[in-house]
């Protein structure tokens, strides 16, 4: 069954295309959502993600644009969370506490991807995971991050280069 | 967090109970304007300025309750095309029998029936947009789930 049609049947009142469409695209809202914040966070931005997205799913006008949409809302959430330096506080405490209260979480932290991810400022990084870890398209990453297509291909650009730079200096001090 | 805890944590938002107070708040300030406001223009002759304090106190207490009731089924609450439909014909029902007892009130106080006409007319009015709107939405949501059935299989 397309996105579409789960859309369409949840939008209608039909209870089991809704919880259908919440099991299909949770770990990718979860995965967006760690990707962009910490662990502490990430079970409670997503479930935010999830309610928001129950409130407004009756009032959405064009279901084949489910993804782009459902992504623009998480985006809103994590963006809502990294605001403000109390925020910034609060995610530098959290990353010290992963780093000495949960060893298995730090070693996952530095698993390739996730620690190529969080040397990234916020902006290159949300492109990324949209792009390559949601497999989202050029323009679906522009409409989602409010911003022309352009921007998009400069920030992945410049991603890959942070990327590239990053992993040979690991490589260089390895 | 798994599946079924993630929509566990959405029962609450989803719940029918929710959907039922929210409806009532916009149906119950909804009546109440309409009532109050019609007894008001209603009146024969100039009121004292207490009474028109008091009929003003209860019009903007209905209106808050309308505003809320508009706010939560708008953005707080979750209203399908099922349930607006069941919403829709709940306010036309809620506005036929608020025009009924305001002409009778003004028919029994012998004056006021043409703005009891007036103010029921158009909440009748508004009432049976949202109906017609409601059904027109849920016929476009299934035949476009008819579309997608028949691509599926086809």
């Amino acid at each position: 069954m397309t996105d579409e049609l789960l859309v369409v049947r949840a939008q209608l009142g039909e209870r089991a295309a809704l919880a259908e469409l919440v099991d299909r695209w949770r770990v990718p809202v979860w995965t967006y959502v760690r990707r962009m914040l910490d662990a502490e966070r990430a079970d409670d931005v997503a479930q935010e993600v999830w309610l928001a997205v129950v409130r407004g799913l009756p009032r959405l006008r064009e279901p084949d644009r489910f993804a782009p949409w459902l992504f623009t809302i998480a985006r809103r959430s994590v963006t809502d969370r990294l605001r403000g330096r109390y925020a910034r506080e609060h995610e530098a405490l959290a990353a010290d506490r992963a780093i000495v209260e949960d060893p298995v979480e730090a070693l996952v932290d530095r698993a390739e991807l996730v620690g190529l991810l969080a040397e990234l400022p916020v902006p290159e990084r949300e492109i990324l995971v949209l792009f390559y870890l949601e497999d989202l398209s050029i323009e679906d990453c522009a409409r989602i991050c409010q911003v022309p297509v352009g921007t998009v291909k400069s920030r992945l650009n410049r991603a890959r280069r942070l990327s590239r730079e990053h992993l040979e200096r690991k490589g260089y001090r390895a | 967090m798994s599946a079924r805890e993630t929509i566990e944590g959405l029962e609450s938002a989803l719940s029918k109970g929710r959907r039922m107070r929210a409806v009532t708040a916009l149906l119950t300030g909804s009546v109440g304007t309409a009532f109050v406001g019609a007894l008001w223009l209603g009146e024969p002759g100039p009121l004292p300025g207490r009474t028109r304090l008091a009929f003003a106190v209860f019009t903007v207490c209905c209106v808050a309750w309308a505003g809320y009731g508009g706010w939560l089924v708008t953005r707080r609450v979750p209203l399908f095309a099922v349930d607006r439909v069941i919403a829709a014909w709940i306010g036309l029902a809620a506005a036929v029998a608020t025009t009924a007892v305001l002409v009778a009130a003004a028919v029994q106080r012998g004056g006021g029936v043409g703005v009891a006409l007036a103010v029921g007319g158009v909440f009748v009015a508004v009432a049976l947009a949202l109906a017609v709107r409601a059904h027109a939405r849920r016929a476009a949501l299934l035949r476009r789930v008819r579309e997608l059935t028949g691509e599926d299989g086809g």
